[in-house]
């Protein structure tokens, strides 16, 4: 009897947040939402990523990001936060480590954040609602996947 | 108020809990109010302050807050706590920035607090000098009742 096992699969595909050697992207998530670092979180590693830490502000993003260095692949940034926003603490990464990997977070409205965002260095940027297949798309293409 | 204040926010609240929560929502029929207005339970508001001035509120009972939270967390949660409200104060980001969206597109311009997430029993709102315009939204998960009491700067 020929089973499912005799055959490879064709549409079977290694997960994205996985590199090539089989060990995990490893991602910041700094944001002030509960929810929003949560959704992120679970979006990526249902994708194989793996969430290394979370930061509810900016300050703590960056202090995050120096000690993890260079552990780290990939930070997503929410704008608007207490302590220090997401542009400010962009900009510190980016000052601390010119190649940092960073994916802006922002709500609808905040296009002109957005632009100075990506003229200080981010590389993408995401639009909330979260759409899980968005995300991805935006993530794997920042890192060159 | 004018409808210009008030359409961009129904808009937005129908179209954000159309995606964020799925199902058939419904629009009730609006109403005015001059006075105190009681609160549902859960109240997420946020401010306004420029061309126009006033708050936005969404306002549900409980039941509603913890389905929807648990909705849009694709997990029963068991209580309201700090990830259920964090989840509201999301629903209230995103609908608020559409609707701001929609505004600054028709040319006005202001800034928004953070929202802010009052919950608990018999609980007031009172507005001075502005009246309140409650559009209700029937969700899935219960109602939805969209508050407005916006004015020009004076």
């Amino acid at each position: 009897m020929i089973s499912k096992q005799d055959f490879p699969s064709i549409n079977e595909r290694a997960p994205e947040g996985l590199k090539g050697d089989g060990s995990a992207f490893k991602v910041l998530v700094v944001d002030d939402s509960m929810f929003v670092a949560k959704q992120i979180g679970q979006i990526l590693t249902s994708e194989g990523y793996e969430v290394v830490a979370t930061a509810a502000d900016g300050l703590d993003g960056v202090e995050k990001y120096k000690e993890l260095c260079p552990n780290v692949d990939l930070v997503t940034m929410d704008i608007t936060m207490p302590k220090m926003d997401g542009i400010t603490a962009l900009e510190q990464i980016m000052a601390f480590d010119k190649n940092a990997k960073v994916v802006m977070i922002s709500a609808l409205g905040k296009e002109e954040l957005v632009k100075k965002a990506l003229l200080l260095g981010a590389k993408n940027y995401i639009v909330k609602p979260l759409d899980r297949k968005k995300v991805l798309e935006r993530i794997a293409s920042v890192l060159g996947r | 108020m004018r409808v210009e204040y008030i359409n961009p926010f129904v808009e937005a609240a129908y179209n954000i809990l159309t995606e964020v929560l799925g199902g058939e929502i419904r629009r009730g029929e609006l109403y005015l109010k001059s006075t105190s207005i009681p609160v549902m339970g859960v109240a997420a508001l946020v401010g306004l302050a420029g061309d126009v001035e006033g708050r936005v509120i969404f306002d549900m009972n409980l039941s509603t807050a913890m389905k929807i939270a648990s909705r849009m967390n694709q997990e029963e949660l068991a209580t309201f706590d700090e990830l259920a409200k964090a989840t509201i104060t999301e629903l209230a980001n995103l609908i608020t920035a559409q609707a701001v969206t929609k505004l600054h597109d028709l040319g006005f311009r202001f800034d928004l607090t953070p929202p802010a997430l009052f919950t608990g029993d018999n609980m007031e709102i009172s507005d001075h000098e502005v009246e309140a315009l409650i559009v209700p939204m029937e969700t899935s998960q219960g109602r939805v009742e969209v508050n407005v009491a916006i004015r020009d700067r004076l």
